[in-house]
């Protein structure tokens, strides 16, 4: 044994650590860099601005139009202003609008089995109906006649549920636009909603339509604190 | 020095190292680039670019909504104005300020007891759907949360610890409800006994109420779009 092959077995080592050390940091690169469902939420909020992106080029586009008009003359402007409230109005749910959708039929149990009060419809059913409703894609929704709108509430008044200020009971015949596939499996999914529903007794029916038609909301808007910021 | 037969066997390892190192640059290069990491990494960029070029088109659209209407400014469109100007609002086409309140929500930060369900203290979406709902019913006349509007196709979905509202937007705790609306009103329907803010500190979720003199809330930047619903008794048009 000599020297120069200390000196050799000493190289080697010191090259096999630092062999060592690279490989390490690979691995532990490659396991935190990849969630494959973060790549997947960004697909999706991508495709959604994308589509936003869209809408808004054909917006852009329709107001040149109504400017260029409204520029002509007092005709032309008003007919702009007409078209512009038109749009608002079918946003804001101030329009009766059909289309495919569901009817969901909701009913207290019959009175027989009814032993107390919890097996009863309550306004806090009613609000998880529409909330997984709109979550699944709902455009319109109506409930007894009712158009939620923004505004509109779902409460318990009694015996009665109040919505819209208007009273309302059982049973409720909720109307929603979109897609009926969607907003059909999205309450059936198992331990979904209408699971939940029918092991509480509520008697709960869904009806796919080619076409529903839910009503406008039906009273007059007033806004008497909150006022449109103006702006440029 | 004479060759010795250790000096070839030294000679053979030394060969192998290095091939074994050209080996291991060239694979960590490679990982360095894989689809996957790439792939989350032009998305994101995609993401952003994206965001930054629809804000710039919603400024433009509310920018030519406030020209048409300044071009439009006849007296005697006063009345159409005025319902353009309220039906804006409602659809959450618009930014709205004025009185209101802010309420704060946050999960429980009491110990949870042994054999105590800890899911009973944190915050649901649908205690959020309630907080909105009786505010709503004490006449509130816009609403956000955490900035975001909430409109009549609003949704509020739990997922984990954060929220999903309006189409996928991510929210997280703290979340504050605004609402502009009768202070008084919200307030006293909001903490009416066996009320919204009962039933929450029931399980120590933690509430907390303000008065805002003067509250703004943004639009929805776009409004969700009516894919099947249309205007009935109108003949569709051609794109």
């Amino acid at each position: 044994m000599n020297r120069s092959m200390y000196l050799s077995i000493g190289i080697v080592t010191m090259i096999l650590g630092v062999m060592l050390a690279v490989q390490f940091r690979t691995n532990r690169y490659i396991e935190q860099s990849v969630p494959a469902d973060r790549a997947q939420e960004l697909q999706v909020e991508l495709s959604k601005l994308e589509k936003d992106n869209r809408k808004l080029d054909r917006e852009i586009e329709d107001l040149m139009y109504k400017l260029e008009q409204a520029q002509k003359g007092q005709l032309q402007a008003q007919a702009a202003i007409e078209d512009e409230l038109k749009k608002a109005r079918i946003h804001a749910g101030l329009v009766t609008v059909s289309g495919p959708g569901i009817e969901v039929v909701m009913d207290n149990p019959p009175s027989q089995s009814r032993r107390n009060h919890v097996f009863i419809i309550r306004d806090e059913d009613l609000l998880r109906m529409v909330n997984e409703l709109r979550g699944a894609g709902a455009e319109a929704i109506s409930i007894n006649g009712q158009r939620m709108i923004s505004t509109s509430e779902i409460r318990q008044a009694g015996s009665f549920i109040n919505i819209n200020l208007e009273r309302t009971e059982p049973p409720f015949h909720i109307l929603a636009i979109g897609s009926p596939e969607k907003l059909k499996s999205a309450l059936e999914i198992s331990g979904g909603l209408i699971d939940y529903f029918k092991d509480l007794g509520i008697v709960v029916k869904i009806q796919s339509h080619s076409s529903v038609t839910v009503p406008a909301y039906n009273r007059s808007l007033q806004f008497n604190y909150a006022k449109a910021v103006r702006k440029g | 020095m004479r060759i010795r037969p250790f000096h070839i066997a030294l000679a053979l390892v030394g060969l192998v190292m290095g091939i074994l190192l050209s080996v291991q640059f060239r694979v960590t290069k490679e990982t360095m680039r894989t689809p996957q990491i790439s792939r989350v990494q032009v998305m994101a960029s995609k993401v952003s670019e994206a965001r930054a070029e629809r804000d710039k088109k919603q400024d433009q659209v509310n920018r030519m909504r406030a020209d048409l209407d300044k071009i439009a400014g006849g007296a005697e469109l006063g009345p159409l104005r005025e319902d353009l100007k309220s039906a804006r609002i409602e659809a959450g086409l618009t930014e709205v300020s004025g009185p209101g309140i802010e309420v704060t929500l946050n999960d429980s930060n009491a110990p949870v007891k042994p054999g105590e369900n800890p899911n009973l203290y944190v915050l649901h979406d649908e205690d959020i759907l309630r907080v909105l709902n009786e505010l709503r019913a004490a006449g509130a006349e816009a609403l956000a949360i955490n900035g975001q509007r909430v409109l009549a196709a609003t949704e509020i979905r739990c997922t984990g610890p954060t929220i999903l509202i309006n189409r996928n937007q991510r929210l997280t705790p703290p979340f504050v409800i605004s609402a502009i609306g009768n202070q008084d009103n919200m307030i006293n329907s909001l903490k009416m006994r066996s009320g919204v803010v009962d039933y929450l500190q029931a399980f120590n979720i933690q509430v907390s109420i303000k008065r805002i003199a003067q509250i703004n809330i943004p639009p929805l930047p776009v409004n969700i779009s009516f894919d099947y619903a249309k205007p009935t008794g109108e003949v569709q048009k051609g794109p």
